[in-house]
């Protein structure tokens, strides 16, 4: 016979096991609702994505056609307007190949065509080059961005690493063009490139609007951007920074980000140095394969 | 005798992480795998082949939608061979890697484990048939696969970076 004492422990028990797959079935149940919101807000940004896209592809080539024609048809003493026409017309070409980069290198990325091609790179001259590009838009922006382009005492020289530098250039542009866009009027943005424990390091620094603690974890999500208002004056898909993300994973490089709203922020990229591939598509640790059908495994 | 002749003058390829190779010209591919895992997939009557090799089980939604997650690259994997003119009853998968290597907390995510459950839970759903595999335990991998024969040869390797 069993004692009242026992059965009121068992019914004890009982209840507490089922209270515990309650729980876990509330857990599991919650998971579902937000992987199901995930799944509705990726549908959602999707379609705005692609609107977005097409107002930044169409808007540009429609201005494009416009400026062009009028310079066709100006008289040819109307030389400070066409110059201020081919202006506009540049600066914005310049947007168009730059949001069509980020758009074809997501593309490659996706269909796992992104391979690194390692070159010896001079790093000095690339960086150079990708400040020369944003320097008129800088200017144009009126927003007094001055770059103080520091770099380290090694860094004055050439010097040489071993990186995909296309890659890298691209990385660059996107820290750069953030910085410019997200920063206040009259301020300042500091790039800054050195080597340090045989890790490439490149800092871009704003004193823009920065970001909120909340949203750091966010902002290399594709589609995502935090003011994603259609009316909002910064233009961009958000495609930026996932595209970086995915490019710096391709070459073995980490990202790190410290920011402060209203206060501005620092992005700092690490790279280390790769092994440069002489022929394409060889062995990534320099030992060749050797098989041997009699030794190897056969599957 | 090799038992493949055409590796002579067969062209290469290196599969690095995250990237997806199909072509419908004969290839050896290679690639390191540690906690990785590649799914080769083959089709003995075209004699048609691809390989991918993915580093995380699933795509949670953050970032691009690249083959770096096994859910994406097995998925474009077949597409790609059902662009080739595969059916999908004629594909065979051979699954590699999902090794333990790495001794550190990393363990706790058992990654390799999960990388070898995400392509055989796939295969499965697509109703692909695994015809060969080496999965799982504590060594890295090298493999060549040869996509015009679908033969994969793979030597065991004691480090592993990835």
């Amino acid at each position: 016979m069993l004692s009242n004492e026992k059965i009121i422990d068992e019914l004890k028990q009982r209840l507490l096991k089922a209270e515990k797959s309650e729980d876990l079935f509330e857990k599991q149940n919650q998971q579902m609702i937000e992987i199901n919101q995930k799944l509705a807000d990726a549908e959602s940004l999707k379609s705005h994505f692609i609107s977005n896209i097409t107002n930044e592809i169409v808007n540009p080539f429609a201005s494009i056609l416009g400026l062009s024609r009028n310079i066709i048809s100006a008289k040819e003493s109307d030389f400070k307007k066409i110059k201020i026409m081919a202006e506009l017309i540049h600066s914005e070409a310049f947007e168009l190949d730059f949001q069509l980069k980020n758009i074809f290198t997501a593309a490659r990325i996706e269909a796992g065509l992104a391979q690194p091609e390692i070159i010896r790179t001079e790093i000095n001259q690339l960086i150079g080059s990708v400040v020369e590009t944003y320097e008129y838009k800088a200017e144009q922006k009126q927003l007094n961005v001055k770059f103080s382009f520091e770099l380290d005492e090694k860094l004055k020289e050439s010097v040489f690493f071993n990186t995909d530098p296309e890659k890298l250039r691209l990385i660059i542009s996107n820290l750069l063009n953030n910085s410019i866009k997200y920063s206040n009027a009259a301020s300042r943005i500091e790039l800054k490139g050195w080597i340090e424990d045989n890790l490439l390091k490149v800092m871009v620094k704003d004193y823009g609007i920065g970001i909120d603690k909340n949203n750091l974890e966010v902002i290399f999500d594709r589609f995502k951007r935090l003011d994603a208002s259609i009316h909002s004056h910064n233009p961009g898909h958000g495609l930026g920074l996932s595209v970086s993300k995915a490019l710096l994973d391709s070459i073995d490089g980490t990202i790190d980000i410290v920011s402060k709203r209203n206060i501005g922020s620092v992005f700092t990229i690490s790279i280390p140095e790769g092994i440069a591939n002489e022929k394409d598509g060889f062995a990534l640790d320099g030992n060749e394969f050797i098989f041997d059908t009699n030794e190897d495994e056969i599957f | 005798m090799k038992s493949f002749s055409l590796s002579e003058d067969i062209k290469t390829h290196y599969l690095y992480p995250s990237a997806l190779f199909a072509d419908k010209e004969p290839y050896l591919v290679d690639t390191i795998l540690g906690s990785c895992v590649a799914v080769c997939l083959y089709d003995p009557v075209l004699k048609v082949g691809g390989i991918n090799h993915y580093m995380l089980p699933l795509w949670n939604g953050n970032g691009l939608a690249s083959p770096k997650y096994g859910n994406i690259a097995i998925e474009k994997l077949i597409e790609h061979m059902l662009s080739f003119g595969s059916k999908k009853e004629n594909i065979q998968a051979k699954i590699f890697g999902g090794g333990e290597v790495v001794e550190t907390a990393t363990n706790m995510f058992r990654i390799g484990e999960r990388n070898i459950e995400t392509a055989e839970k796939l295969l499965r759903e697509f109703k692909i048939k695994i015809s060969g595999r080496s999965v799982g335990g504590k060594k890295g991998r090298k493999i060549r696969f040869n996509t015009f024969t679908g033969v994969v040869l793979m030597k065991y390797i004691e480090k592993q970076s990835e």
